[in-house]
């Protein structure tokens, strides 16, 4: 991951707010006794359509792909996290907001670790890399 | 022959591509760009010049040939073009169609560029065609992904990116390789996603 630290805060200022915002978006769409499978997949895919945009006002400053794929997995995740969980028992806003930023850092951590395996030169081995 | 469909998707994002691409991304990328592009040396070819945001990147005092299918993004491109202490000369084409000679350039670099053309094979095909033999391709991209979710994820949201710009979900690394370019080395700069390719054409 990049090491200057204009960027690093760039990361997870873009993944807590996107996850937070998502988280937020989640306890106000989802009601509580929902089919918690329903909930699940459906703020999967609000979570992701929501996070496009919303990584590109993001990325003006921080960067493109660096900011896009993180943001749309923390969406993706942020939505399906806190959508199961309104589903189950009824959550709050700022509950909503506190666990959809943590899903955020969460995402980019791992992220951050799978970067870090999959940066720098690789070979052709059996015609794949 | 110019693919008119494209040219004009391009010709729209002009105005706001700086906006877009002109601080967060260069910034970002810069130092991989300035390390790539320090490898010019000969009779240069340089695809997609853009807006010219590229430009700062390139070392000085090079001779650089560069086309883009828009006209207005060169147009665009004409105050860093002019800053430039090299030459660049800027033309407008498509790679589909390249009026160059066979074997013109010895080198050919391309700035995430082929997650825009149409047809990605047929693209770097022509690419290789005005290659000299033994010529070099030094690409800076962005791809699909191999790995799940990731894969899954770039694929959905190319179903949008593609109606407004690039695709999130070229698989450039084979397309150079169905082209007929001999793989040099592939350096993987974010995930397995922002890449540097660099290949060559077969000697002779």
């Amino acid at each position: 991951m990049d090491n200057r630290l204009y960027f690093v805060l760039g990361d997870l200022l873009s993944n807590i707010v996107i996850g937070a915002l998502i988280g937020v978006i989640a306890v106000l769409v989802v009601g509580t006794g929902w089919n918690m499978w329903l909930a699940m997949v459906l703020m999967m895919v609000v979570g992701m359509a929501i996070s496009l945009p919303a990584s590109l006002a993001f990325g003006i400053r921080f960067g493109a792909m660096e900011v896009m794929v993180p943001a749309m997995q923390t969406g993706m995740m942020s939505g399906m996290v806190v959508g199961m969980w309104q589903a189950m028992s009824p959550l709050s806003v700022s509950q909503g907001a506190i666990i959809g930023g943590i899903t955020g850092l969460v995402i980019l951590n791992i992220i951050w670790v799978a970067n870090t395996a999959l940066r720098g030169i690789r070979t052709l081995e059996g015609g794949r890399l | 022959m110019i693919d008119l469909n494209t040219q004009q998707k391009w010709d729209k994002a002009a105005a706001n591509f700086d906006l877009m691409a002109g601080v967060g991304a260069e910034r970002r990328w810069l130092p991989q760009k300035e390390k790539l592009f320090s490898n010019m040396q000969g009779k240069v070819l340089f695809l997609a010049l853009g807006t010219g945001l590229d430009i700062p990147a390139f070392p000085p005092d090079q001779d650089i040939t560069a086309i883009d299918i828009s006209p207005e993004m060169i147009k665009h491109a004409r105050a860093r073009m002019d800053d430039y202490s090299g030459s660049i000369t800027a033309e407008v084409m498509d790679v589909h169609d390249l009026s160059f000679e066979d074997g013109q350039f010895d080198q050919i670099y391309t700035s995430c560029t082929f997650c825009s053309v149409p047809d990605p094979v047929a693209g770097l095909s022509s690419l290789k065609r005005v290659l000299k033999p033994g010529g070099e391709l030094f690409m800076f991209e962005h791809t699909g992904s191999r790995y799940f979710p990731l894969s899954l994820m770039m694929k959905l949201m190319s179903v949008i990116t593609e109606k407004v710009g690039p695709s999130m979900d070229r698989q450039t690394v084979d397309n150079v390789l169905k082209a007929g370019f001999e793989l040099v080395e592939v350096e993987h700069v974010f995930l397995d996603v922002v890449k540097i390719i660099k290949a060559r054409r077969a000697p002779d």
